[in-house]
């Protein structure tokens, strides 16, 4: 009789487990299937925010190490670190070139780049699975990261800002399959598009003008087309691949695990006067901005 | 005469483990297997494929038949892992599913994968599957066909490691057996 009883609530059980695993697929499948719409996709974002921010708790200290002052050392050490890299950086050259660059720019009367303010942090997270190339990096809001910050590594360019939390932030790779990025010859100063392979130690070159080459093993920088990237950030090496020219990533020759994350410098638009019609869309600017611009930001915006 | 006793087969700690020490085993080795896969994976400059640990669960856990709690543990591990991967949220969870009914389904039909052709095609199946599952979602969501290598070495070493450490995701009974009958 017993047995009975428990042979009915076996088949019963079984369909109970079979309807749940069918109501998960199909809440997972309708999950998916509304992420198609970018306003439904957009508003995940926060929940990734707040996961990567968790992910990256080593920024939060723990009650033992506060008390024991194990944190205000880490702190510390963290703080000469990073003061030993920034050091370290202007060493190697670069306050000479910028001197350099002065006083030629200040012989031109020519407008340079803004100064950057940035801040330095880890690498907590790679994902080079078959989504997207990404890292996350223990800065976020908190530490004065804005939305579409510029990383960037000991080595060059690394990417941009793409999910931005209150202590972690997402990095579009320029390996990434959607990184797009105006780039100019350092020597021939052919201006082009990087293109991201999804691989991650090389990109392909596009959007060539008619006649113009690459010289074999020059360096590639950011022309700052567009505005979204500042102009002179190295990014690679260009070499001749077949019939187009592909470019190795200087930023993996020299990953210490962390990235400076500075600010986008965005370069504002003439004010428009409507009396004299004067900074109105004038084909020439126009097409050369926008089209730069519209070809940069996939490059780095939002999946 | 002195008989000698009857030598009894050792029982070992995990032999007399029930389903939920086991599965509690095995999803925190997902787990860090999982947090050490999103550290920096390369060894002398060379990139180590990965492998996706939910799918040790997914196959074993669905060896013992279709249960609530090992489905909840794959929708969690699919979510995270869709985070992680930066994926539409849902992808990897259809996958876990996915495999995991699979699993339970061959299981099923097979009378637990005793058969020594069944254990090994069948994982391979499972694998298979999901390693279509994932370039299809990955594919989609790029908008372009993603290098399938780099996946499937992904899915190789998935493959490699179930094979040696599936004893963990074998949950011992089915759900709802009684203690003592063992599958």
């Amino acid at each position: 009789m017993a047995r009975s009883g428990r042979t009915l609530q076996r088949p019963r059980g079984r369909a109970l487990r079979r309807l749940t695993l069918g109501i998960l697929f199909l809440l997972a499948m309708a999950l998916l299937v509304a992420q198609s719409a970018p306003q439904i996709s957009q508003f995940f974002v926060p929940v990734r925010t707040a996961v990567s921010d968790r992910i990256s708790a080593p920024a939060e200290a723990g009650l033992w190490a506060r008390l024991s002052g194990q944190a205000a050392r880490d702190r510390r050490i963290r703080e000469l670190e990073n003061e030993v890299r920034d050091l370290a950086r202007y060493k190697e050259a670069a306050i000479s070139m910028a001197d350099r660059l002065e006083s030629y720019e200040d012989m031109l009367n020519l407008l340079g780049e803004p100064p950057e303010k940035g801040v330095t942090a880890r690498v907590t997270a790679e994902t080079d699975g078959p989504f997207a190339q990404t890292v996350l990096a223990n800065a976020g809001r908190l530490q004065g990261v804005e939305p579409g910050g510029i990383a960037v590594n000991e080595g060059g360019l690394v990417g941009r800002v793409i999910h931005l939390g209150q202590r972690s932030s997402r990095i579009l790779l320029l390996s990434d399959y959607n990184s797009r990025l105006p780039v100019v010859g350092e020597v021939s100063g052919v201006r082009a598009i990087l293109y991201g392979d999804n691989d991650e130690n090389v990109g392909k070159i596009g959007d060539l003008p008619e006649d113009s080459e690459f010289i074999e093993r020059e360096r590639i920088l950011t022309s700052g087309d567009g505005g979204l990237f500042p102009r002179g950030l190295v990014v690679g090496e260009v070499r001749r691949s077949g019939d187009g020219w592909r470019v190795r990533f200087s930023m993996r020759e020299r990953r210490g695990g962390y990235v400076r994350i500075v600010a986008p410098m965005p370069i504002e638009a003439p004010p428009v006067s409507l009396e004299t019609g004067e900074g109105l869309d004038t084909s020439g600017a126009s097409a050369t901005g926008e089209a730069v611009t519209t070809a940069a930001s996939p490059a780095q915006g939002t999946r | 005469m002195a008989t000698r006793p009857l030598s009894r087969k050792r029982k070992t700690l995990w032999s007399q483990a029930g389903p939920t020490p086991r599965l509690v085993f095995g999803s925190a080795i997902i787990v860090l297997v999982g947090v050490l896969g999103m550290t920096p994976k390369a060894i002398f400059g060379l990139p180590v494929a990965w492998p996706f640990a939910a799918l040790w669960g997914a196959i074993g856990w669905g060896r013992v038949g279709l249960s609530l709690r090992p489905m909840f543990l794959l929708v969690l591990f699919g979510l995270a892992q869709d985070i992680i991967s930066n994926a539409p949220l849902g992808c990897f969870v259809i996958v876990n599913l996915g495999v995991y009914a699979l699993s339970a389904a061959i299981a099923e039909h097979t009378e637990g994968m005793r058969d020594p052709l069944v254990a090994i095609v069948g994982p391979g199946v499972l694998l298979l599957t999901a390693f279509l599952l994932v370039w299809l979602f990955a594919s989609l969501a790029g908008n372009q066909a993603v290098r399938a290598a780099p996946l499937l070495a992904a899915f190789v070493v998935t493959g490699l490691t179930f094979a040696i450490a599936q004893q963990m995701y074998d949950l011992g009974r089915r759900p709802g057996d009684g203690p003592g009958q063992q599958t």
